[in-house]
């Protein structure tokens, strides 16, 4: 009967606005083969933070704060002062509320966001009829996406080639487990089911007659409600944009949810039907936030200025005075908070060097081709398009490409006779002794260490003088680096090295894609090195001496070790390279110790080292847990002061930015991909099950590209619960980034006001602005719609603690 | 080493009795009893060696526990017995030292290592029981102990729901069991394992066995999760990781220990060894069939132990009980390690991707690779000899290198390049090489402590030309996969197959009538 309506024009206009609507509500999710921290709240970014938190309520039952009693123990514990409170509440995002500080201090009061959640049809069915539909429309979509999305796990997949919306139809034609549990005629309604979804989309609309008001609404709870496979769609329709194609896949996902609702639906309508009218005619987007809701962001604020207080005494607290050596070495580090910690081991180590920070692909849009290999990386920020395109080449002396892929080809023949069917038997009875002397490799002694190879480099297409010297001239002023070159500049990438770990490459570079920084910074050091380049590089005042060498190294952050990349040092620099090994080698204990604080069983640093090959470690390194700080300021701010690897930390000094055309930068590329680190934290502490992938020991790696927890169900997203947590208390406090800057108000607010993306996250409360003192400390602080007052601290405060150097 | 061995079991069970003491007494977060991990493994593991080598050195004995007189309990030493020791004491080593950092800040970590010492130990007394009763109780008691680790998270409704159904099959296990041990007492008239075999040896067929032949069998077919109790086994992830690699290397070998410690009792009833050859072949090729279309790595290392267990019950319808045991060893070990290994799924997959695409063999290429195969086993089972082998085994190994078959294929793809045709070849000789050797090795060591195969009558002929040509077929099918798979008529076979042909889904109707139930989260929520 369905198929005989016809949809006006211009409803259907409405639908698919509601539909746009719900796609670009969900963020979107990397693979794990190269996962990046992506912010959940994307698509709420356009809202207050206070309206989204009551937006997620209402359509997930999740919180966006912890629960009242965390911050009540806070307050208990001294961590927030009366004065935090205080200031708390006069914040733009609260002003006017009439909050008490009774009212605050109740636990009973608190906003329970589950009891605010909207009724999905399904789960009307579920409370109807008391079987499990919600899991059963979890389990079933999950059979089919599992192998929908699969990379290669399975070696009978799914038939490929077809969209999503055609691919479920073939499958779910077949399914007969929705019969056996009680959907009545399931299978037979899919098979009469439109080949558009947009016009299916429609039927359903029709069908359980949504108020157009809510539509979009409604569309955007069914795709949160599929957890990461809505998110994994999303992520193609990303990469799709990237190249200027379409993707249709998570409309094909809203449209398969839909079926199920539909299916329900008829199948209940004597029941529920009522209730379900009653939930539209109920539910009107109120304005005023719901009970304790208010309180509890009032609280979270608290906390939240307890922070930035501790933050301001760290930026003024006293520094030892710069001896005045020559300096030796010049190491540019990746912005990631897990450099301030190394930063500031190695200035200690020694005088004659100097750090700075920048983003960790350093400023090459790089797409590796690597060695023997059909897979190309994108060794860059996802939010853009590679353009430097280089490939790999073989290592001296060993195989060539061809033989190593023959080599590569012949292991996978090997993997597919264990896993494939009979041959499985002759590969057990063969070969399964062998694991003896494996179970007992890894799991006493430590996994196998993998010689890591640094394969030549060579630009591929090869790019023309001056291109590179344009390249080279605009990362050296992005750099704040045009000048003062020391002798060695050593340009640090880092990547993580963990064993049998799924969430790797959430470890890795973020602005590399999720890959180590090490391909980067040794192209950069090649071109920088270029006597080609360096006297193009002329013609734009930038003067490099011959004397100055470019080294490309990698921070390897689960053990703090430094490897320099040997590319192109000089016999002259023999000793000085040797003199900064010992420095770097020095620096990685120290930076281990201080790590070995807060990292479970790291023995003071001395057990860390092997962590990075034991297959059992849920908790390898904390990543960039506890990040709070983003501060764009010469490093004269922050040296020597104590930011516990909770900042990051880029180089930038305005009154060599003109035409703050870097901070222009700043603001659009780094602070954005902070902001997506910082709020993936935030939302996988705040809302674990709907923004965190749960616990490690349950995980089930799916299709090589996620994670289940357990059995099946959603593919879980962000973080999983041994990153944030280490047992007892949480590792990550989450916070909004507060971004700090040293610059002119009046420059960043004209940025800000060219940026309405990047302005939404301020004037709506997702990050924080503060601009810094040149005497060190907080100076302005961001009130939202482009208006500044003074960042006030109290008398008291202003009393220095005295901070042992 | 004789004199070591009581002392040494002696410590051993103090040992992990104190440590699951020490355990429950400090069942939360940072046990004390963790410390003790590497002390427990030291002696599960010198323990089970000394009881290896006292079998090497002075041959298989009986060892009568204390108040003997009263219960009958006594241990049985010989190869079957210690070897699977060995197996048990090491993999339990390597588990309980990986659970050591893996559950490191959890909750109930001490409780978890308790609930797995015990385990642990029930297992080693289920392996070395050579009385009725003691056998029974270790059986039962590794269940309801494995139990409660497959409940860690009891606030999961998937966990509970994989733990109901398998709590289910294990009563009916513990009960078929025990009409079994009542059925041969009964008619044997002793509690003592080894006498009972010896009786069963000399029976001449005057004694029927057959009814306790078929309890063990049932016993067996539902403790190994063969079809259609196979449906908990796919689902009882929802523990961690290593309760997963403890029962598919450890506990679910249980029903073919069984069948291959009351060998004599079984190899004396065909009918019921037809039986176990049907049902485990059926099961073995279903749930391997079933593994392929399973994209997520933990569900299809499950799908593969079903199906490796069903293989291990055909190996003892078929009367080869001495490959059985060695591939539960091989097994074992092989399944301990893809499980604790599992969270390297994504980088394996990623290498499989990165080399280019698979060539495909055409079908003149599958029949050159099956003739090259069958060529590979002649010249090395001529080199081994084939005169000593029974039918049985030759059947055997022509199912086995129909798998090899598959890994020849792949180098024999038009677009293979010639080195990998070599890869392939080579790879294929050193796998039929390690299982002739691998064979010939466990048969001479259990020459003595189990019956020769038969020579196979009228039945067991059927059978084995039904497992040939049902292996064959799937072998055939498997190696020309690429070329049929995608066809749309296969779409719904697929899709069938990936569900497991409903099984799971009707039990679950049956056993839990879907009703819905609570989530309580793992991990601390908001």
């Amino acid at each position: 009967m369905l198929q005989m309506i016809q949809t006006p024009f211009t409803e259907k206009k409405m639908i698919e606005r509601a539909r746009e609507q719900a796609i670009k509500a969900i963020p979107p999710l990397w693979p794990l083969t190269n996962s990046v921290a992506v912010n959940p709240f994307l698509g709420q970014s356009h809202l207050p933070f206070s309206d989204a938190a009551a937006m997620l309520a209402r359509i997930s039952g999740n919180r966006l704060t912890l629960s009242r009693t965390w911050y009540l123990d806070k307050i208990n514990s001294g961590h927030i002062t009366d004065q935090d409170l205080k200031a708390a509440m006069q914040e733009p995002a609260h002003a006017g509320s009439a909050v008490t500080r009774s009212e605050l201090a109740r636990d009973t009061s608190a906003f329970k966001a589950n009891e605010h959640m909207r009724a999905t049809l399904a789960s009307l069915a579920t409370k109807q009829s008391g079987l499990g539909w919600n899991s059963l429309i979890e389990d079933r979509l999950g059979a089919w996406a599992s192998a929908y999305f699969d990379e290669g796990q399975a070696l009978w997949p799914m038939t490929a080639g077809k969209g999503a919306w055609a691919s479920w139809l073939s499958w779910a034609q077949h399914d007969l487990t929705p019969e056996v549990f009680g959907l009545k005629n399931f299978a037979k309604r899919v098979q009469a089911l439109p080949e558009d979804p947009d016009v299916y989309i429609c039927q359903a609309r029709a069908a359980l007659q949504i108020p157009s008001a809510h539509l979009g609404d409604y569309f955007h709870q069914l795709l949160l409600g599929l957890g990461g496979w809505s998110q994994l769609a999303r992520y193609q329709l990303w990469q799709a944009e990237l190249d200027e194609r379409d993707d249709h896949t998570l409309r094909d996902l809203l449209a398969i949810r839909l079926v199920w609702d539909v299916a329900l639906y008829e199948q209940y309508e004597s029941h529920i039907g009522g209730k379900w009218s009653a939930i539209w005619e109920a539910d009107s987007h109120s304005d005023t936030l719901p009970e304790g809701l208010r309180e509890d962001l009032v609280l979270h604020s608290a906390f939240e200025q307890s922070k930035i207080r501790r933050l301001d005494r760290v930026l003024r607290s006293p520094q030892r005075r710069k001896r005045e050596t020559e300096t030796l070495v010049q190491a540019v580090f990746c912005i990631d908070v897990r450099s301030e910690v190394f930063r500031r081991a190695l200035e200690r180590v020694s005088g004659r060097i100097e750090t700075r920070g920048f983003a960790g692909f350093f400023g090459i849009p790089l797409e590796l081709q690597g060695f023997a290999s059909d897979i190309k990386e994108n060794r860059l920020p996802v939010l853009l398009k590679p353009s430097v395109r280089a490939s790999a080449r073989p290592v001296k002396g060993a195989r060539d490409d061809k033989s190593e892929r023959y080599r590569g080809r012949a292991l996978r023949a090997w993997g597919r006779f264990r896993m494939a069917a009979v041959s499985s038997f002759a590969f057990v009875e063969s070969s399964g002794p062998i694991y003896a002397w494996r179970l007992a490799r890894d799991g006493l002694a430590g996994a196998k260490k993998k010689p890591v190879k640094n394969h030549p480099l060579q630009l591929d297409p090869a790019i023309d003088t001056a291109s590179r010297v344009n390249m080279a001239k605009s990362i050296l002023t992005a750099m704040s680096m045009t000048e003062g070159f020391a002798p060695i500049v050593l340009l640090v990438g880092h990547g993580a090295k963990v064993t049998n770990n799924p969430h790797a490459s959430a470890l890795h570079c973020g602005a590399c894609g999720g890959h180590a920084g090490d391909v980067n910074v040794r192209l950069l050091a090649q071109i920088l090195n270029d006597p080609v380049v360096r006297s193009g590089l002329v013609a734009h005042d930038i003067l490099i001496p011959d004397a100055t060498l470019f080294l490309g190294a990698l921070h390897t952050t689960t053990s703090d070790e430094i490897e320099i990349f040997d590319d192109a040092i000089l016999p002259s620099h023999h000793t000085s390279v040797a003199q900064l090994k010992t420095w770097l080698t020095d620096a990685g204990r120290l930076a281990r110790r201080e790590r070995s604080n807060t990292l479970p069983r790291a023995n003071r640093g001395k057990g860390i080292i092997k962590r990075t090959r034991d297959w059992a470690e849920t908790r390898p390194e904390w990543g960039l847990a506890n990040c709070g700080a983003f501060i764009a300021a010469p490093r004269e701010r922050t040296r020597d002061r104590n930011l516990s690897g909770t900042a990051f930390l880029h180089e930038y000094d305005w009154k060599k930015d003109p035409e703050f055309a870097t901070l222009e930068l700043i603001l659009t590329a780094p602070v954005v991909v902070a902001s997506w680190i910082s709020l993936q934290y935030f939302g996988s502490v705040v809302a674990p099950e709907l923004f965190g992938s749960g616990n490690k020991l349950l995980h089930n790696v799916v299709g090589g590209i996620g994670v289940l927890e357990g059995n099946g169900g959603q593919l879980r997203t962000g973080l999983p619960y041994q990153s944030v947590h280490d047992g007892e208390k949480y590792v990550h406090e989450p916070t909004r980034l507060a971004v700090c800057i040293e610059a002119p108000c009046e420059a960043i607010a004209g940025i800000l006001e060219k940026h309405e993306k990047v302005r939404d996250l301020f004037d709506n409360a997702w990050l924080r602005l503060f601009t810094l003192n040149e005497n060190g400390g907080l100076a302005y602080e961001y009130v939202g719609n482009l208006g500044w007052r003074t960042f006030e601290r109290s008398g008291s405060e202003d009393q220095l603690e005295a901070v042992a150097t | 080493m004789n004199e070591w061995l009581g002392p040494g079991l002696a410590v051993m069970s103090a040992s992990l009795v104190g440590f699951a003491a020490v355990s429950f007494l400090g069942p939360g977060r940072h046990p004390a009893s963790k410390g003790g991990i590497p002390l427990l493994g030291t002696i599960l593991v010198a323990t089970s060696l000394v009881a290896l080598v006292t079998v090497v050195q002075t041959g298989p004995q009986t060892l009568f526990l204390p108040l003997h007189d009263q219960t009958g309990f006594s241990l049985r030493l010989d190869y079957i017995s210690t070897l699977l020791f060995v197996l048990v004491g090491f993999v339990g080593t390597i588990v309980l030292n990986f659970s050591r950092t893996y559950l490191d800040g959890e909750s109930r970590q001490g409780a978890f290592l308790g609930w797995m010492s015990l385990t642990l130990g029930s297992v080693i007394l289920l392996v070395l029981s050579n009385s009725l009763l003691l056998l029974a109780l270790a059986w039962i008691a590794t269940s309801l102990f494995l139990h409660r680790l497959l409940l860690f998270y009891p606030g999961r409704p998937r966990a509970r729901q994989a733990a109901m159904k398998k709590f289910l099959f294990a009563r009916m296990g513990d009960v078929v069991l025990l009409g079994g041990t009542i059925c041969l007492f009964y008619q044997t008239g002793t509690t003592d394992i080894t006498a009972i075999n010896s009786i069963a040896r000399q029976a001449d067929g005057s004694l029927l066995l057959t009814g306790s032949a078929i309890l063990l069998a049932a016993a067996a077919i539902l403790k190994s999760a063969q079809f259609p109790f196979h449906g908990w086994l796919v689902e009882v992830m929802e523990a961690p990781t290593p309760v997963s690699a403890l029962l598919h290397a450890g506990v679910i070998n249980a029903g073919g220990f069984l069948l291959i410690r009351f060998s004599d009792v079984m190899i004396g009833s065909p009918g019921v060894l037809a039986v176990l050859v049907l049902i485990g072949g059926f099961t073995a090729l279903f749930a391997s069939i079933v593994m392929l279309t399973q994209p997520a790595v933990k569900t299809s290392l499950a799908w593969s132990t079903i199906a490796q267990m069903g293989f291990m019950i055909l190996q003892c319808g078929l009367a080869l009980f001495s490959l059985a045991l060695l591939h539960i060893l091989a097994h074992s070990l092989y399944k301990a390690h893809a499980f604790l290994s599992s969270g390297s799924a994504v980088e394996k997959v990623a290498q499989t991707r990165r080399p280019g695409s698979v060539a495909i063999p055409d079908l003149m290429a599958i029949a050159r690779s099956f003739l090259v195969a069958i060529a590979i086993y002649l010249g090395i089972g001529a080199a081994f000899g084939f005169e000593h082998k029974s039918i049985q085994a030759i059947a055997l190994g022509a199912i086995l290198i129909f798998g090899v078959a598959y890994l020849v294929a792949q180098g024999f793809a038009d677009k293979a390049p010639r080195t990998l045709t070599f890869y392939t070849v080579l790879f294929s000789v050193g796998a039929a090489l390690g299982y002739f050797f691998l064979q010939r090795g466990i048969e001479a060591l259990l020459k003595q402590d189990l019956p020769a195969t038969p020579a196979p009558g009228p039945l067991e002929w059927a059978l084995i030309i039904l497992a040939l040509a049902s292996f064959g077929m799937v072998a055939f099918a498997q190696a020309s996969f690429p070329l049929w798979s995608a066809h749309p008529a296969f779409a719904g076979l697929r899709v069938h197959l990936a569900n497991g042909f409903y099984v799971n889904a009707l039990m679950d109707r049956l056993v839990a009538g879907n009703r819905r139930s609570r989530t309580t989260p793992t991990t601390p929520q908001n």
